[in-house]
């Protein structure tokens, strides 16, 4: 039975919009595992924000109820704050202050010890690496380096979740690959991270599992590789084969096969796609024929496939 | 209420090392000073000319420029501290990250609130020291124990007054979008009450109230009868005067500014003094007790708008979204 750190049932929230209403939550039920890297994938204005300011207690739901690590969402979350790490979108600090300094102000609104306070920014900031820059002001930092104190002031709490709403923005290469990697070392830690994101492409494949939300509502989730299988099985399998020899005789006598669609002859090789995995009739076949399979492989729908797919909800 | 401490003590040092807190007080002070210098210069002046000796006393001379240039300074301050307190943090951002910690919203304004008052009242005494300060040193006076209970009065009643200000540039503060709407209607309003308003009083006497006596005053004149005003001229001409102070004060009264003055004149007796010390009439001064039982109600009334926009910036901060 797994653990879950968060459970949601029914959530919705709905903002007045001068005289409409914008249904930004639509009914929600999800829940992520303990100890998991999630990612909340979705396009911009999709309601992932609007669902971690709900998680995090910094705005009410309209309707339906939600726990973070077993405590209510609107009735302890000053209890829900103490123990998660968030990086909203759009934070700041105070830039006339020093990195150090404003920790010392996050560390202060935690109830952090004075005497753990000094060492922990310390190890914080050495770990995102702004230890060498910590009494230099915020104001003289670069976008990358603020999200990055942005990561440290989320962690500073030493939370056992960490929200984190598009973390990568303004994240240069080196600084994203920093992140990625702080990401896995924390998850090994045994945290549980959530990176909610419209940058697929920079934590996707960070994550164990993700659901993508449009329109305030969860149009899949699950674990990815579940995911991928899932969306195989719907589609079709792409199998891509390379042989020594005459490609063309193999090509043709795929093309006789139930479950094939379709087979097409490139310059790589041979493109099948297929209903069913038909890797062990292709071995046969090219053994039939005097062929040697020189690569062999099925194409996994990537991330992008993935998203693709479920916010066009061709499949729900 | 550790939370409130740690807001209020970080939000405290801000405003301490800003630059516009600074030179706000700075400005202030030399004002302070200068006006402290024109008035000995005039006094000096008036007891040439008069062929008296220069009079004696501290707040009969200090008392009014003291006043004027405080009913200036303290909504001023105000308004800098307040005008920028949520919607400036919005706008950086920082609301949300403090908001994202253990932090209810309503520790976060009383620490704010809790700031501001101690900022300003370092600001307002810095001021009144510079100004006590400058007095002994330029009129060569020295403060009696009335004079300085009367000085701590008015630094009371400074700080109430600025704090009321400030309420009304928090409350706008928390309910714009942004920081320069909100610095644009308070400097707006502020620019009204002090302005406008006094302005707007007198027409409005001038158009309901016209004095008929100004005929009777023009018959003294140079070709106009020389008959004297009989004393029911004289009695109807006070009726029109008080009346037309009436509508004045009524109108004036719906300002923070107009309470304020009021207050300061009970306490510090700034409507007796110079004149009639250079006259060499007796000061028909009220007594401490007695200025205070003659400026309750407006105290009460700059009591209330301090209240009344800092708890309003307080229940609408407490219940919006950080959307």
């Amino acid at each position: 039975m797994p653990e879950y750190v968060i459970e949601t049932y029914g959530l919705t929230k709905v903002y007045k919009s001068g005289g409409s209403m914008v249904v930004a939550v639509d009914k929600l039920d999800f829940t992520v595992e303990k100890s998991s890297i999630f990612g909340l994938l979705g396009p911009n204005g999709a309601g992932k924000t609007t669902l971690l300011m709900m998680l995090t207690g910094l705005i009410l739901p309209t309707s339906g109820s939600g726990r973070v690590l077993g405590y209510d969402i609107v009735r302890e979350s000053r209890e829900i704050r103490r123990r998660v790490g968030f990086l909203p979108e759009g934070f700041g600090f105070y830039e006339h202050l020093t990195a150090e300094q404003n920790l010392e102000y996050i560390a202060a609104l935690n109830d952090i010890p004075k005497l753990e306070r000094r060492k922990r920014i310390e190890d914080i900031l050495a770990l995102v690496g702004l230890y060498e820059v910590k009494d230099r002001k915020v104001s003289g930092f670069s976008r990358g380096m603020k999200q990055r104190l942005g990561i440290a002031q989320a962690l500073l709490k030493d939370p056992e979740l960490l929200m984190l709403d598009e973390p990568t923005a303004g994240l240069d290469p080196e600084g994203s690959k920093a992140f990625k990697d702080l990401v896995s070392k924390l998850s090994k830690e045994g945290k549980t991270v959530i990176l909610s994101t419209h940058l697929l492409f920079e934590v996707g494949p960070l994550c164990d599992s993700i659901a993508i939300i449009n329109r305030g509502r969860i149009v899949v989730q699950g674990r990815v590789k579940d995911l991928v299988s899932r969306l195989m099985e719907e589609e079709g399998y792409k199998i891509h084969v390379e042989v020594r020899g005459d490609a063309g005789k193999l090509a043709t006598a795929l093309s006789g096969l139930d479950y094939v669609k379709s087979v097409r002859m490139e310059v790589d090789g041979i493109h099948i796609d297929s209903t069913k995995d038909i890797r062990v009739d292709v071995v046969k076949l090219a053994s039939e024929l005097g062929l040697e399979i020189s690569s062999l492989r099925v194409e996994e729908p990537s991330l992008e496939d993935l998203f693709i797919r479920y916010y066009k909800g061709e499949v729900v | 209420m550790p939370g409130v401490f740690t807001v209020a003590s970080r939000e405290f040092s801000d405003i301490l090392r800003s630059k516009r807190f600074i030179i706000l007080v700075a400005v202030f002070s030399v004002v302070f000073m200068v006006g402290i210098a024109s008035i000995y210069l005039t006094v000096l002046s008036m007891a040439q000319g008069l062929g008296i000796a220069m009079p004696t006393g501290f707040l009969g001379r200090a008392a009014s420029v003291v006043a004027s240039s405080m009913s200036y300074f303290a909504p001023i301050i105000g308004i800098a501290l307040g005008c920028d307190a949520i919607s400036g943090e919005r706008e950086k951002g920082t609301l949300r990250t403090v908001l994202a910690q253990p932090v209810y919203r309503d520790t976060f304004i009383s620490g704010k609130f809790l700031a501001a008052f101690l900022a300003v009242s370092i600001a307002i005494s810095i001021a009144s020291i510079v100004d006590v300060g400058g007095s002994i040193a330029i009129l060569g006076v020295t403060p009696t124990s009335d004079d300085i209970a009367r000085l701590a009065l008015f630094v009371v009643f400074s700080i109430l007054y600025a704090m009321s200000y400030y309420g009304i540039a928090i409350l706008l503060s928390t309910i714009s979008k942004r920081t320069t709407q909100s610095v644009i209607v308070s400097v707006t309003l502020w620019a009204i009450f002090t302005f406008a308003i006094p302005i707007i009083a007198s027409l409005v006497a001038y158009l309901y109230r016209p004095i008929s006596g100004i005929e009777i005053i023009q018959r003294q004149r140079p070709g106009g009868n020389a008959t004297r005003p009989s004393p029911e001229e004289m009695r109807r001409i006070m009726e029109e005067m008080r009346s037309r102070a009436a509508i004045t004060q009524a109108i004036n009264s719906i300002t923070p500014n107009y309470h304020f003055t009021s207050i300061i004149q009970y306490i510090l007796n700034t409507s007796v003094g110079l004149m009639q010390g250079m006259q060499g009439r007796p000061n028909v001064s009220l007594s401490i007790y007695q200025g205070l039982a003659s400026a309750w109600p407006h105290i009460l009334v700059l009591a209330l708008v301090a209240c009344v926009t800092l708890i309003a910036s307080y229940i609408i901060f407490v219940r919006q979204e950080a959307r």
